[in-house]
């Protein structure tokens, strides 16, 4: 026997022994300054006190499917941010609409053997001559073509169209193109022959917050402003400089032209390595030795219009309006975007969007009827007591409070259990969870080019080489506050919902419950 | 204060069918009256005892109060006669396991909407009037059955009621306990003016009212005692 119960009992020894010494005064020690207690705040309190196996364990189902909602939503969410940090390094964050031309025969042109097709079609010889002769080519990124600049002012006179920029989006392929001396006897070139291919982004400076470098996060130096318009400057991805030890204040090449480094900013996936002012991209790619080949006439061309909507009815209007104005491009919204999407981001995104969330509903569902189970076992064991409440004069609706606040601290000890697994579950998918991979189209918004064959089998359809790129994506679940007080409001419908249920049990007791005999 | 004509109350008990637990009880009780009621175990004592109690409506018949037929009160009004007029004492107690002797006093006059303060003070003084001032702050597990049904006495009396109903009273206490608790009922109904009816199965407490009814399949088989007080 426990010491507490030995000393109830001699408590209770004693008490019959005391009866008769009753005391005149009340002696409670009840002062009139002393704060009177909410005695139907201490009951349901004491009550739950007293089961608290019952509401340890009705809590923690409530917390396992709380928790499993939680962790299923941070994976949705995180799930979705990289879904959109794909979209970003695509377009851009304020970018409703983008505009892009596919071109009519994918890749940039290949140098490996010294011997390539711009989009154009026509071929590009190198020949190796005494020296080693070095090149720098820019061309469009593999996909994309040719937007006229005034497409752009155009676009921006549509009804509903905020705000226009114009973008490229280039490949810099360089290598050197080796002395006869420098090939082996069989053939095979030196290492330098085989080209390195870095993708710059000529950025509107005058409208920073459209385009995929809106996306970007600056983490050293500065951004580009107006007066960067013609100047040799970059912003250069953190990921490419630090793989290519490159730091602010230092220099970048691109097409054989240095630029200095005035920022470092971390992207999503799949941005370009360096940003350099457009009027200084256009110059470029219009100066380089393939702009003949990828069909560059003017200074002043582009390969994407990036545009902000007024507001957010006005999206479908404009991009109507885009489609007309411009038949042979492809506009494209964000949502038309997202689902070209694929890859194993995809799949998961899809397998968390669909199991998980069925999976969590279902526990969830589990959780409350367990939890609205117990509430009404607790109310059936309760009979007498709940009854005799209602012979005292409590109305049904007092009673109905007592079990329903009851009910309710279990729903908050569900909270406490669910955010701590929900917590809990979300950190080991960000630790444990693969990196995934989102394979997109070089061409945003365009259908990838294809190459068709004919083999023994028949005829085969494939994704031409260079239409499409992975961009790998690391997932994480992250748990925002806003989740969070989901997750206790949950917790506590839960057990508003079991309260309810133990509520309608008890509203239907009889006072005359709370006698023996009935008879 | 009691007037019941012609009142019976039938349960509907499933396979068993009906079963008419009073049965065209006719009962006069008239203020300030000891009345005990006897009889054997489902004669229908308890089921009287919850129609005085405004606990059921009967079936037929009526059952005044105070010139009031609870036949023909609402649900809600019948709450509220319990909660005001009437005080019940239960064979078992019934305390709340969980609030002190001070709280389990409360709680009765939780309806009556009184303040705080008020239900306190008023708490503390109906446990001393039972003798319980220093058993206050106890559980009812840290009491003995006597104790116990002294703080269900204090419980019943706290709200000033004008009847006192008890269901076997004494039925789960030994001897000595119970003279005591049938002397403080005796004391309060004589100090305080109190009309008390109390259902026993006990010679001795039936032998110390001033009336007694004999129930008998539902039926009043007899009334011994005159209504005067």
């Amino acid at each position: 026997m426990s010491r507490t119960r030995t000393d109830r009992t001699d408590r209770a020894a004693r008490g019959d022994r005391e009866d008769r010494a009753t005391r005149p005064d009340h002696g409670l020690g009840l002062r009139p300054d002393r704060p009177t207690r909410p005695l139907r705040a201490i009951h349901p309190l004491r009550e739950v006190r007293r089961r608290w196996r019952q509401t340890l364990l009705s809590g923690a189902g409530l917390g396992v499917g709380i928790g499993l909602v939680v962790t299923v939503m941070a994976a949705a969410n995180g799930l979705g941010d990289a879904e959109r940090a794909v979209l970003h390094s695509l377009y851009g964050v304020g970018t409703d609409i983008s505009v892009t031309k596919a071109s009519p025969s994918a890749g940039a042109p290949d140098p490996k053997d010294l011997n390539a097709s711009g989009s154009s079609g026509k071929g590009i010889g190198y020949s190796p001559g005494k020296d080693p002769q070095p090149v720098d080519q820019l061309t469009p990124a593999p996909g994309l073509s040719w937007l006229p600049s005034a497409a752009a002012a155009q676009a921006g006179r549509l009804h509903g169209v905020a705000e226009v920029a114009g973008g490229l989006t280039l490949s810099d392929t360089s290598f050197i193109v080796p002395a006869l001396s420098q090939i082996a006897p069989d053939g095979t070139p030196p290492a330098s022959a085989f080209p390195t291919t870095l993708l710059v982004s000529g950025v509107d400076v005058a409208h920073p917050s459209l385009g995929p470098f809106a996306s970007a996060k600056l983490v050293a130096g500065r951004g580009f402003t107006d007066a960067d318009r013609g100047a040799d400057v970059a912003v250069v991805d953190s990921a490419y400089a630090a793989a290519h030890s490159l730091a602010v204040g230092g220099s970048v090449t691109v097409e054989l032209h240095r630029f200095t480094i005035i920022g470092l900013a971390a992207q999503p996936a799949g941005s370009a390595d360096v940003s350099i002012p457009l009027a200084r991209a256009q110059a470029l790619a219009k100066a380089s030795s393939t702009s003949p080949y990828t069909g560059m006439t003017s200074p002043d061309m582009v390969t994407d219009i990036y545009v902000r909507a007024a507001g957010a009815s006005d999206v479908a209007g404009v991009r109507s309006g885009l489609a007309r104005l411009l038949p042979a491009a492809t506009v494209s919204s964000a949502s038309s975007l997202a689902d070209q999407v694929s890859g194993s981001l995809k799949d998961v995104s899809r397998l968390i969007n669909q199991l998980g969330r069925w999976l969590s509903a279902g526990v969830l569902t589990a959780a409350f009827v367990l939890a609205s189970l117990l509430t009404l076992a607790a109310v059936s064991s309760r009979r007498r007591e709940l009854g005799t409440l209602r012979a005292l004069g409590w109305p049904r609706r007092l009673v109905v409070g007592q079990i329903t606040a009851e009910a309710l601290v279990t729903g908050a000890v569900g909270a406490v259990f669910g955010v701590a697994i929900g917590l809990g579950g979300a950190a080991v998918l960000s630790a444990i969870a693969p990196k995934l991979t989102a394979t997109v189209a070089n061409s945003p918004g365009n259908v990838a080019p294809k190459n068709v064959g004919i083999n023994a089998t028949g005829m085969h359809v494939t994704d031409a080489p260079g239409s499409l790129h992975d961009l790998a994506v690391r997932m994480a679940a992250p748990v925002s506050a806003s989740l969070l007080l989901v997750a206790v409001a949950t917790a506590l419908a839960g057990g508003l919902v079991a309260g309810l249920v133990g509520s309608w049990r008890a509203s239907r007791l009889p006072p005359a419950a709370a006698m023996s005999d009935v008879g | 204060m009691y007037t019941l004509s012609s009142v019976t109350k039938t349960y509907h008990r499933g396979r068993e069918g009906t079963v008419t637990a009073v049965d065209g009880v006719d009962l006069v009780i008239a203020d300030g009256d000891w009345l005990a009621i006897k009889g054997r175990t489902g004669s229908g004592k308890s089921t009287l005892l919850q129609l005085l109690g405004a606990m059921h409506r009967p079936d037929r018949g009526a059952v005044e109060f105070d010139g009031r037929d609870l036949a023909g009160l609402r649900e809600a009004e019948l709450t509220r006669v319990r909660g005001e007029a009437i005080g019940f004492v239960f064979q078992t107690f019934n305390l709340i396991p969980t609030l002190s002797a001070l709280e389990n006093v409360e709680a009765a006059l939780v309806p009556l909407r009184l303040p705080g303060a008020e239900r306190q003070t008023r708490a503390a003084a109906a446990l001393a009037d039972v003798g319980l001032a220093d058993r206050a702050r106890h559980l009812p597990s840290e009491l003995s059955g006597g104790q116990q049904q002294r703080v269900g006495i204090a419980r019943a009396l706290v709200k000033q009621p004008r009847v006192l109903l008890a269901d076997e009273p004494t039925g789960n206490l030994d001897t000595a306990t119970r003279d005591e608790i049938l002397a403080l009922l005796e004391t309060l109904w004589r100090e305080r003016d109190l009309t008390l009816v109390v259902v026993t199965h006990d010679a001795d407490v039936s032998e110390r009212a001033r009336r007694v009814a004999v129930m008998d399949a539902g039926r009043l088989a007899v009334v011994v005692g005159s209504e005067g007080n």
